[in-house]
């Protein structure tokens, strides 16, 4: 009985098993079954390859929908923000404003930098806090940059002097990037905090107080001199202070009279971000100790201001009504405004404020941004604000290391883990992959249609020649052929030489003096380089089925890089690795040479125009990426000129050089 | 009746004994030095010295003999034990919070303000136990006296910088010689679970005499403050010296920012008795010459720029107070001249995980060229590139300013270097010596719970030693200020600060995705090279296929 069952069971598992692997020889149908799924794969790559870049993009527009992202928390228990009784009162707001009336009058008559941070340095000896002043200078090629710094390093009792925090101001506000609006406010802001900060015990770090001359070129000095690293254009006195390792680090800028909300900035150098916990430890002490209303940059928030909600989320006019008051495209539009603005400052590893140049010396520091506005809050709630958070960071016993490194802040209370975008940009590098590869499988293999006499001479030139179809398949068989990729990798070396060229040559002083006369030839000399393989490469000898044609291959090693490089940025830095997948993805996979040679040229020009046009269009941001690149070391100018435009230049060749 | 008889007489010795050895002579003299410093602060110095008079330190050659009893009536047993049981002739420990500022504050009172923990003994060579089994013992022992954790300061923290730390009273003269141990603990903290023991070794403990100002709650939120145990041998006998130094800042303390201060303002505490077995039991006040003070009440004695108040006559509580009744609030000091020969300022430069360099400033204050030992210890946790060590003065090179240079390398997990150098210092000039280290990549387990915090490095230790003559003292304006250094009654050591250094660490808030991670790649690796070395490979003929003989894999 039970062995008939048995039987039974065993014949129905085995008429299953035959239905799904087939008859026969294990063997056999499994190397069927393969080579079919090989044949899928291929037949649908086209689809696979628009399917995963139609993702990619699609992901990226939905970064900002509401319904992602996680409410914000503290992951460092030591910091317990907003659980202590400040201290900071009306007589300390009262030494604010006489602060501030000292620096108006340095404002008043003109004084210079050496002047400015004398004053500041007396007035934190007269504190009783040791200070001194710094006088640096950068040479770039756009002139010389000089200033002085004044800081003052408050050892706090009881405390070995090996930690510090930093309290900063710049004398110049980070309003408009720098654009000259003094930070009054901010620096008389620090000096008061340096008066009260010192009538305390409680401090169990060194307290550095720096007032940097500029806007980023002070810090830059200040902070390099600190920790030692020499900058070749760059001459500053040492310091004469120092105290310990800093950890933590706050930049107050409050260059308006009053302020309604208070921003917060965290963008640094080269992409760097600072631990999350500081910006929440600093956003629950402004909510709950200070009652100040906080903001991202200093968008605000358009629930706040139902009125004009759609306009503070930047939907533009031309949006139906009814969708421009729908809560959830609102919230769409203000997370986008956010992300936006994130990514523009990520990706041109730009920092959004001083605090940004701190970062290089895993510093975790942010910018407290008083937004400008009539009122209702000032110096009391400022000062509260910054000592609450200071003696939230004096409880770290370690570095901040809890809490995230990889985030979109999309509001006060929401951010975007790395997990919910890294994928937008690494699905676009494997669509470049999988083109690439495409490219390269179409370079080593050629169909060739069956002539009445089968050319067996071909046949042995090929050597392995072989027939992928069965014999009934005669209409055709699939030929290899060879893939010289040193001329194609040439060409590739080439291209990146000349971006290399190209950045000498934007940092040379005759091209930053005279930008607007040199750029358009610069562009054309540059886009003329693309078409240079047109009269340089001898028209091919051996016939197309016995060689793969240069521009395949070309194509396929830079669709590869392409992808390559996209998917290490985009764990350095997201939003510079989301920018390359966008610009560089729809055109390197549509780059193919056209038949005629005009279309080819247009199809040129179109592509030298991507990867050069920047210098004629934006002449202006070319000059502060230099800027960056000289005095703070942000390598976007380097990575623009190095890896962007030859690829694009790439795709360029990839279009003139015929098919 | 004869064992009766025994019993008296043996009754009758050990009393013998016990009278001979109380007959010990003792004595205890407190002091407590209140020093007003420019900065507006206030700098108190507590000691209480017990000296066991005609006793010399236990030989270690007879370590393995019976001890002598002892039977103390003011010496600490505890430490008394301690010190005979690991045969210790002499013993510095401190327990330091805070920096010392040597440019505002001067020289201190004791010397040993190493911030955090720092203990040095001299011990006698030879007998049953070796010097390092006894250093062993004696720092767990003071460990658990002192509730500190000197019980780390183990072979990875210890060296003999002999020339440094020279013996302060003198050592028998036993067979053998004598050895110095020394090691810090920067990182430890001070609180009042070290001064409650501190305390239980006083006589009076702190219920009379100047202990009573010992209130924790004022001296533990003093700006710098450090309690020191020091033993010696002198000729006289034994002596243990128990100190607590601290530096007040009165001006934080005020409502209006003034720096008048007395003891029930700085202590909270007034001296209401002396301790009745003190010898001496005095008070002293450092005036200063050029300010309109007042100080109540009058004080027993005044020798020239110090006030002394005899605890011991007075009837009432005593409570200093020292007022400047012509001062608003109290003005800082702007660019007043360093108070020490050298200011030093020691740091870590560099921002990589791998190496740094370390770079030290030290300038000689004085008119006088001035020569000084360095000396640097450091946990093999930072090596140093000896090849690298430079020193310049103004961008000018002066490697001939370092001279008898003297280093043992560190060797990893067990030994720490040891640098020493004598530094020739031109008159007014700053020195720059930097010197390129790499730090050490710790094995994962090495790495402290705290582990993002870093590592805290000691101090270095300097004395400015030779003090040369001053070609134009007869013209300076000040020649005062030479001549005082210039024949010190010792030499002094200045210690720098500490160092926080940061070693690569690795993210131990993850260790489970690592090994997950680590895991699957090497079972995947693991997984195709068995797969490729385990398979047969055959010719397998496809229907239909028979023209070709496709090889392929099974």
């Amino acid at each position: 009985m039970a062995t008939a069952v048995r039987d039974k069971a065993s014949a129905v598992i085995g008429k299953l098993k035959s239905l799904i692997l087939g008859t026969g020889d294990r063997n056999i149908s499994r190397i069927r079954r393969r080579r079919k799924l090989t044949a899928l794969l291929w037949k649908s790559l086209p689809a696979l390859i628009v399917t995963l870049l139609s993702a990619g993009y699609f992901w990226m527009l939905a970064i900002p929908l509401p319904q992602l992202g996680q409410r914000t928390y503290i992951d460092e228990n030591a910091l317990q923000p907003g659980q202590v009784r400040t201290y900071w009162d009306w007589a300390d707001v009262h030494r604010a404003d006489q602060y501030l009336e000292g620096l108006e009058q340095l404002r008043g008559r003109n004084a210079s930098s050496d002047e400015i941070a004398q004053h500041i340095a007396t007035e934190f000896e007269k504190i009783g806090i040791p200070a001194s002043t710094q006088r640096y200078s950068f040479s770039t090629t756009a002139g010389v940059t000089n200033g002085t710094n004044a800081y003052a390093v408050r050892s706090s009792p009881r405390a070995s002097g090996a930690e510090a925090m930093v309290i900063s101001a710049s004398w110049i506000s980070r309003t408009g990037e720098g654009d000259g609006t003094l930070n009054l406010r901010g620096v008389s802001s620090v000096l008061a905090l340096a008066n009260f900060l010192k009538g305390y015990s409680l401090w169990a770090k060194d307290l550095v107080f720096v007032i940097s001359d500029g806007y980023l070129d002070g810090m830059q000095a200040w902070i390099t001199s600190y920790h030692g690293v020499p900058q070749s254009n760059m001459w500053a006195e040492p310091l004469e202070l120092s105290s310990g390792v800093v950890w933590t680090a706050l930049n107050i800028d409050y260059p308006g009279h009053s302020f309604s909300h208070l921003g917060v900035f965290f963008e640094g150098l080269n992409g760097r971000l600072p631990n999350q916990d500081l910006i929440n430890s600093l956003f629950v002490i402004t909510r709950h100790t200070a009652a100040v209303p906080v903001v991202v940059y200093d968008h605000m928030d358009p629930h706040e201001f139902p009125g004009i909600k759609a306009d503070l989320a930047g939907i533009p006019e031309w949006v139906p009504g009814s969708l421009r008051e729908n809560d959830d495209v609102v919230e769409y539009g203000y997370r986008a405004k956010n992300i936006l603005r994130h990514a523009n400052y990520q990706a041109r590893g730009q920092a959004s404020g001083v605090h940004g140049l701190l970062h290089q010396f895993r510093i975790d520091a942010i910018t407290l941004f008083a937004v400008p506005a009539a009122g209702p809050h000032g110096f009391h709630a400022i000062g509260r604000i910054v000592e609450s958070t200071l003696r939230t960071t004096n409880n770290l016993l370690e570095r901040l290391h809890a809490s995230f490194f990889f985030y979109f802040l999309v509001g006060t209370h929401t951010f975007l883990k790395v997990g919910m975008y890294l994928p937008s940009a690494v699905l676009i590098s494997t669509a470049l992959m999988f083109a690439g590869l495409r490219a390269w499988v179409e370079a080593g293999w050629v169909w060739e249609r069956a002539a009445p006499e089968p050319e067996a001479g071909a046949d042995d030139k090929a050597g392995t020649g072989e027939k992928k179809g069965g014999p009934d398949q005669l209409k055709g068989r699939w030929v290899t052929r060879r893939r010289p990729v040193l001329k194609p990798l040439g060409i590739m070396l080439a291209t990146h030489a000349a971006g290399a060229l190209l950045f000498f040559t934007i940092t040379q002083p005759w091209f930053v003096a005279h930008q607007e006369a040199y750029a358009v030839p610069v562009f054309a000399l540059f886009s003329a380089l693309s078409f240079a393989p047109l009269l340089l490469s001898p028209p091919s000898s051996s016939s197309p089925s016995a060689e793969a044609p240069l521009p395949l291959l070309l194509r396929a090693l830079t669709l590869c890089l392409a992808s390559t490089v996209t998917s290490i940025i985009s764990v350095l830095n997201f939003s510079l690795a989301a920018s390359l997948a966008l610009t560089l993805g729809i055109p390197l996979t549509l780059a193919a040479p056209a038949h005629s040679l005009p279309a080819r040229l247009g199809k040129g020009a179109l592509y030298a125009c991507l990867a050069l046009g920047w210098l004629v269009l934006a002449p202006g941001e070319v000059r502060r990426a230099v800027w960056n690149w000289e005095v703070l070391r942000v390598w976007f100018a380097p990575f623009v000129c190095v890896v962007y435009t030859p690829l694009m230049l790439q795709a360029a060749v990839v279009n003139v050089l015929p098919p | 009746m004869l064992s009766g008889w025994l019993f008296n007489v043996c009754f009758f010795l050990s009393v013998l004994a016990a009278r001979t050895v109380a007959l010990h002579a003792e004595q205890f003299d407190e002091e407590l030095t209140l020093r007003p410093l420019r900065d507006g602060k206030l700098a108190a110095r507590f000691s209480f010295t017990t000296l066991l008079k005609g006793v010399a330190p236990r030989n270690p050659e007879r370590l393995d003999e019976d001890d002598d009893s002892q039977h103390y009536t003011l010496f600490p047993l505890a430490l008394g034990q301690i010190l005979r049981e690991y045969a210790v002739t002499e013993m510095h420990l401190t327990l330091n919070a805070g920096n010392w500022a040597y440019d505002r504050w001067g020289y201190p009172d004791d010397l040993g303000v190493s911030t955090g923990a720092e203990l040095w003994a001299w011990m006698g060579e030879g007998g049953p136990v070796t010097v390092d089994d006894r250093w062993k013992g004696l720092r767990n022992a003071l460990a658990g006296l002192f509730c500190a954790s000197l019980g780390s300061l183990d072979e990875q923290r210890t060296t003999s910088p002999a020339l440094t730390f020279q013996p302060e009273g003198s050592l028998p003269r036993w067979n053998a010689s004598h050895q110095l141990r020394h090691a810090t603990l920067p990182s430890e903290h001070v609180c009042t679970e070290n001064l409650t023991p501190f305390l239980k070794l006083l006589p009076c403990k702190a219920r009379s005499g100047v202990a009573m100002l010992l209130n924790p709650h004022r001296l533990f939120d003093a700006d710098w403050h450090g309690l020191g145990v020091h033993v010696r041998y002198l000729d006289a006998g034994v002596e243990v010296r128990l100190a607590f130094q601290a530096v007040f800042d009165p001006v934080r303390l005020s409502s209006d920012k003034r720096r008048d201060w007395s003891l029930r303002s700085v202590f909270d505490r007034t001296i209401d008795r002396a301790c009745p077995v003190a010898r001496s039991s005095e008070v002293r006040v450092e005036l200063l010459p050029d300010s309109a003070y007042a100080i109540t009440p009058d004080p027993s004695e005044i020798d020239g720029n110090r006030a002394t108040y005899a605890v011991k006559d007075r009837t009432e509580p005593l409570d200093v107070a020292m007022r400047w009744p012509g001062e608003e609030a109290f003005q800082y000091p702007i660019e007043a001249a360093p108070l020490s020969p050298l200011s030093v300022r020691r740091t870590l430069k560099g921002s990589s995980q791998s190496d740094a360099q370390l770079s030290v400033v030290i300038r000689n204050n004085l008119p006088v060229q001035v020569r000084s030992s360095y000396l640097e210890t450091m946990p093999w946790l930072v090596e140093f590139y000896l090849h690298t060590l430079h020193a310049d003065i103004g961008g000018v090179p002066r490697d001939d300013l370092v001279s008898v240079i003297s280093y043992t390398a560190p060797v990893p997990h067990t030994r720490p270097t040891l640098f020493q150098a004598i530094l020739t210092l031109p008159p007014k000039t700053t020195l720059h010596l930097t010197m390129d280290v790499t730090k050490t990549f710790l094995r994962y387990t090495e790495h402290p719970p705290d582990a993002q915090r870093g590592w805290d490095l000691p101090p270095a230790v300097l004395i400015p030693f030779d003090f040369g003559e001053d070609p134009i003292q007869n013209h300076t304006t000040s020649p005062g200020t030479s001549a005082k250094y210039a024949r010190p009654a010792r030499p002094r050591r200045i210690y720098t600060s500490v160092l926080l250094v940061d070693l690569a660490t690795p993210d131990f808030s993850m260790p489970y995705n690592v090994i997950i991670m680590s895991c699957t790649l090497i079972a995947l690796i693991f997984g195709s090279v068995f797969n490729l070395l385990t398979r047969k490979f055959v010719l397998v003929r496809l229907d239909g296929d028979s023209a070709e003989q496709k090889p392929d894999v099974k």
